[in-house]
């Protein structure tokens, strides 16, 4: 199986779980951040990410959302159907960045300098032995 | 006859590398505990995050990561990122199959405290905040098991208060405009609130958030420092050094910048190390 099958795969199998309630929403401490989502109210967020996962285009509220979680997880015993929320988010943001070849719809944050600069750190912090050895 | 010791990877994962002490003195505890755990992170064995935005190359640097750490005959990765360690879980190993057993370094270190207690001696007079994340905690109870690895150290004191960050640790929060200053304005109320004086990170990414709170007054350490401190165990943390000096190149050194290329140290170190506080 290839990540693009997992994704692919378990999106579609929480989203026929999902009922849209919208608890994971309201449980969130995110959704401060998240534009449009405290209007929208947590059923229709919760729907416009369910449909991200139906390969659908979600909602502007829904998007922003998806683009504001930072894996708190509290959605997760929140879900009154015993669904694993924050994964459902984790699979929406990776959809939602256009990891399957779509084009993103919401900020990708991908430092381009991100190898250099842990390598540059590692070798301010760690001896050449410890380079060659833990690297 | 030599007793068989138990055998580990411990992957630290990609950003660590701006803490050597602690990658270093993490491996010393886990092989004072009685795990002989190999330290391995580093771009090259990358749990695919970075690239996040593109499933076929994500898919490609786990499974490099996975087939290494399987090949290495060891049964058990134990982990130090919260998002290594989630990935792992949630999309690497459900995609590439793995011969090995995946903790957390809490969970390890916590499990054989009876031989980490006889290490901690010197006391360490603090009065400690615990920056806990609701994030990770619900796959491994981290907060707690800190917290009950923290309560080894003779003359500290743990403080008690409801606060806990949104997300899983703090690089989560600052691709948030607005997050990461709320979550550390909220961690200093809390700490004035309680009376501490130290702030303990457990995540690398909340300690190089939070090293510069130090402007406040306060102390920034890793859980990891306080161990070794108690330990009488040379752990400088040289990080925080150069991130609170006011010439972070003179804090680093030129013999240290030569060693990590002057080129590299301009363009990839300095605007971090010169990034101003966020509260």
């Amino acid at each position: 199986m290839t990540l693009i099958e997992h994704i692919r795969g378990e999106s579609a199998r929480l989203a026929a779980l999902c009922t849209a309630c919208g608890a994971c929403v309201e449980a969130c401490p995110m959704t401060r951040y998240a534009a449009g989502v405290e209007a929208a109210g947590p059923g229709v967020v919760a729907a416009g990410m369910r449909d991200v996962l139906r390969d659908g285009p979600g909602t502007p509220e829904a998007l922003a959302w998806i683009g504001a979680c930072t894996r708190s997880g509290v959605c997760t015993p929140a879900c009154p159907e015993g669904l694993d929320a924050a994964f459902m988010l984790r699979l929406a943001q990776w959809r939602a960045k256009g990891a399957l070849g779509e084009p993103p719809r919401i900020r990708v944050k991908e430092d381009t300098q991100y190898s250099p600069k842990v390598k540059a750190f590692a070798r301010l912090t760690l001896t050449e032995e410890e380079q060659a050895k833990w690297l | 006859m030599a007793v068989a010791r138990d055998q580990a990877v411990f992957w630290y994962g990609c950003n660590m590398t701006r803490h050597g002490e602690v990658i270093r003195t993490t491996a010393r505890l886990l092989d004072a505990v009685g795990l002989d755990a190999a330290p391995s992170g580093g771009p090259a064995n990358c749990c695919g995050s970075p690239k996040d935005a593109n499933a076929r190359i994500n898919e490609g640097m786990a499974k490099r990561t996975i087939e290494k750490f399987n090949a290495t005959g060891r049964g058990t990765v134990v982990t130090w990122c919260p998002s290594c360690h989630m990935n792992m879980q949630d999309s690497m190993a459900p995609v590439t199959p793995t011969h090995f057993e995946t903790v957390h370094v809490s969970a390890v270190l916590h499990a054989r405290r009876d031989r980490l207690r006889p290490l901690l001696l010197r006391p360490v007079p603090a009065r400690v905040f615990l920056h806990a994340h609701l994030g990770f905690n619900g796959r491994v109870p981290v907060n707690a098991l800190v917290a009950e690895v923290l309560r080894l150290i003779p003359g500290l004191t743990l403080v008690e208060h409801p606060y806990r960050a949104p997300g899983h640790m703090c690089s989560a929060l600052s691709g948030v405009p607005g997050a990461l200053a709320d979550a550390q304005r909220a961690t200093l109320a809390a700490m004035a609130e309680t009376g501490a004086d130290t702030l303990c990170t457990i995540f690398h990414s909340c300690h190089r958030e939070g090293v510069a709170l130090e402007r406040h007054g306060v102390r920034v350490m890793n859980w990891i420092h306080l161990l070794a401190e108690s330990a009488g165990w040379e752990a400088e943390d040289g990080y925080k050094a150069w991130r609170n000096a006011a010439d972070p190149r003179a804090a680093v050194g030129e013999a240290q910048i030569a060693a990590a290329g002057e080129v590299a140290f301009e363009r990839l170190v300095a605007p971090e190390l010169a990034k101003p506080p966020m509260v």
